[in-house]
């Protein structure tokens, strides 16, 4: 019989769950990962070399596969024909909304979890956003601060690799960056253009993202191939797969269990600790139990939450599925830059330029509180502009080969307030493939993220009047579906109070002490950072704690 | 996120993305097709005979062989095939099939000939006079080819897209080889 008594459970591989594999491994713990999903081989599965004319709808994907077991998927940015593989089927993993408030629910089930597909921007939070649930009477005050943070984010971004410029501003601190991706041509003259016209106030500056521009820990520099979301081979973006678990597997303490789904956690009354963990198996739906002084939960914001709910703990406050937060986008403009039609892009970046956020840092805007940050670039269009366009011909296909005007888009992610009633609550009646009860969701903007969406237009279009753009197009789509930025969040919050949070400064229930949760549930406000930094480090700090805890026998 | 989704979010043409567009019956209508036999459906071809002649020789007049290849060489109609198959709703490929019949009615008159037949100037014409028009079915015909032919090998390498260059430059002269 393989072992079934650990030091430590993590629920989940990816993001989260592969650094608390590593920091509990390393810190000297014989953990068990529990992983929902199929294990991942990177040289049968990363499909990111593959060319066009090998995938049988050349990248259109399978339309009636994506309808009949996809259709929720299917509409995450980094979903295409090779990717789907690393989503979740819809039909097996089901869930409600209110017929009128749509939520996505972007899932992923392997080993890695979607730290394969992720978009690996990567931004620090500071006091501006750990200070403002407190600053604005919203909800409950963070019980910790960036000073709090700062040391785990230094040790999170030592050891992914985060390439980067460091800008020197207070809402968006700098770490220790790898050498920073190019701007191109265009970019590096709307940066100039800003800073002319904004100062410090705007600026410009290449994103911040996962991926290594020189070897790192023996993983290769990027090779800009392009589609990252179909897995690296070289381990160039940070995965799981391609850096933690290998850290953890390393130590001769890791047990990782792939095709197992946590049906609920086992519950000690007399000693209130969790006593471990009841799964499913994924394959033959046989039922197992492991045990452990500590687990963690890392299954993602709602699942972790769905977990808590169903085993019916942690949630003496009754927070648990409550502050659904996500970031708002589909706000921003585009336009046309003159010049420059000697010079193009070689090769595909993986990333983007960053306007970190400007409104409500040093001035109060009148109609909104808190802010957004823009993602976007320069690029010039090539083939796909001509799909139509008049004309066939010799004349048509020479035009094939040019390549059009460089234009500039910014796009706006914006920051969520935490709302007590966006809610995710045990289904009645529905049930997943496995049994297990699935989730109600109930989720919708609020006039503030409304208010800021209306702003992104106006404020893209300033900077791009700024850059000299010509046939400036603000957005035409209104706000995002509440879940579609995929960055859920806030369904099992840290807090100062047992009575309105559910997990204290260190990701600890306050219920039931050996029980950290440390992916995007335990967060107390959204920023408008992409999230996924600030998790892994909270995860880092948690696990440590947990190791002292464990260690003055306090759990 | 994928860069190029990211910069071209506020496109609204992008064209074919999976689900976009389709109304929750045609959806079901997707999703009862998967489930239909698939060794049956391994054999039954969309365009036979006349037809595929028709789409191969249109695709073919749309992206000639110059001095580099055309959709010919690109395989692009065994795309378009597999596109009508196994992708389209089947009111679309009802409606490009229409469209085909149509496409030989124009040639008749202007010519007395189905389009097979008709000699190349013929064909031009009365593509061109299609692509005018803004036909609908013609347009879902020239954007498979232009897709089929952007995405094939031969078409990468004619592109200069392939094999791809494995390093950035953000400012590189027009001309420059990879």
């Amino acid at each position: 019989m393989p072992p079934t008594d650990f030091d430590a459970i993590v629920v989940g591989s990816g993001i989260t769950g592969g650094w608390a594999a590593k920091e509990l491994t390393e810190l000297g713990l014989r953990t068990l990962v529990l992983e929902a999903g199929r294990p991942i081989v990177p040289e049968r599965d990363y499909v990111e070399h593959k060319p066009p004319w090998e995938m049988p709808f050349r990248g259109l994907g399978d339309r009636r596969a994506t309808a009949s077991r996809q259709s929720i998927q299917s509409h995450s940015v980094s979903f295409d024909e090779l990717s789907h593989v690393f989503w979740t089927d819809d039909v097996d993993n089901p869930y409600t909304t209110p017929a009128d408030r749509p939520f996505y629910w972007f899932r992923a089930r392997q080993v890695g979890g979607k730290s394969i597909i992720w978009g690996r921007q990567v931004y620090r939070w500071s006091d501006l956003d750990f200070e403002a649930n407190l600053r604005d009477g919203i909800a409950v005050d963070w019980p910790i601060r960036y000073a709090d943070l700062a040391p785990w984010y230094d040790h999170v971004e030592r050891f992914i690799g985060v390439s980067g410029q460091a800008e020197g501003l207070s809402q968006l601190p700098d770490g220790p960056f790898l050498p920073a991706m190019a701007m191109n041509c265009v970019e590096q003259h709307v940066r100039e253009r800003m800073a002319q016209k904004f100062g410090r106030e705007r600026i410009l500056t290449i994103g911040r993202v996962a991926n290594l521009t020189q070897a790192h820990h023996g993983r290769a520099p990027c090779h800009y191939c392009g589609p990252c979301h179909r897995g690296c081979i070289t381990r160039s973006y940070f995965s799981s797969i391609n850096a933690t678990l290998p850290a953890a597997r390393a130590t001769g303490r890791l047990t990782l269990r792939p095709f197992s789904i946590v049906r609920g956690l086992i519950y000690d009354k007399e000693r209130n600790r969790i006593a471990g963990v009841r799964i499913v198996d994924a394959q033959t739906k046989a039922e197992r139990e492991y045990t452990a002084r500590v687990v963690f939960l890392c299954a993602s914001a709602l699942e972790s939450a769905r977990i808590l709910l169903n085993s019916g703990i942690g949630n003496s406050s009754d927070q648990v599925g409550r502050n659904i937060m996500d970031h708002i986008k589909w706000g921003g403009a585009s336009g046309g830059i003159d010049g420059w039609t000697d010079r193009r892009e070689i090769g595909e970046r993986p990333n983007g330029i960053y306007v970190p956020r400007f409104r409500n840092v040093s001035s109060r805007h009148p109609d909104f509180i808190r802010g957004y940050g823009f993602q976007g670039g320069a690029d010039r269009d090539g083939w796909r502009a001509s799909l139509h366009a008049p004309g066939i011909g010799p004349a048509f296909k020479a035009r094939l080969n040019s390549l059009g005007p460089w234009s500039m888009t910014f796009e706006g992610f914006g920051e969520m307030l935490p709302r007590a009633e966006n809610r995710a609550a045990i289904h009645p009646t529905l049930a997943d493939a496995w049994g297990i009860p699935s989730l109600h969701i109930d989720c919708k903007w609020s006039d503030n993220e409304l208010a800021i969406h209306r702003d992104m237009n106006v404020a893209a279009a300033e900077l791009l009047e700024a850059a000299g753009a010509r046939d400036i197009r603000p957005s035409t789509r209104g706000p995002s579906t509440p879940g579609g930025t995929n960055h859920e969040m806030g369904t099992a919050r840290m807090g100062r109070d047992p009575k309105t949070s559910v997990l204290n400064g260190w990701n600890q229930s306050w219920d039931v002490p050996n029980l950290f949760v440390t992916d995007g549930a335990a967060m107390t406000s959204s920023g408008c950072q992409n999230p996924s930094l600030t998790y892994m480090a909270l995860t880092a700090r948690a696990c440590h704690h947990a190791v002292e805890q464990l260690k003055r026998g306090e759990l | 996120m994928e860069r190029r989704e990211l910069i071209r979010w506020l496109v609204a043409t992008a064209g074919l993305r999976a689900l976009d567009g389709l109304a929750p019956a045609d959806l079901l209508a997707l999703g009862r097709d998967v489930h239909r036999g698939a060794a049956a459906h391994a054999a039954r071809r969309t365009l036979t005979g006349r037809a595929e002649q028709t789409v191969a020789i249109a695709a073919e007049r749309i992206i000639p062989a110059t001095d580099t290849p055309g959709a010919t060489a690109a395989g692009v109609s065994d795309f378009i095939e597999k596109m009508l198959m196994d992708w389209h709703t089947p009111a679309e490929r009802e409606h490009f099939l229409a469209g085909l019949s149509d496409l030989d009615a124009r040639c008749r008159a202007r010519s007395g000939r189905d389009f097979i037949d008709c000699a190349e100037a013929d064909q031009v014409a009365v593509l061109i006079a299609l692509d005018d028009a803004k036909q609908d079915w013609f347009a879902r015909l020239k954007y498979l080819t232009v897709y089929g032919y952007c995405t094939s090998e031969v078409g990468q390498r004619a592109l200069g897209l392939w094999p791809q260059p494995w390093r950035y430059d953000g400012c590189a002269p027009v001309d420059a080889a990879h």
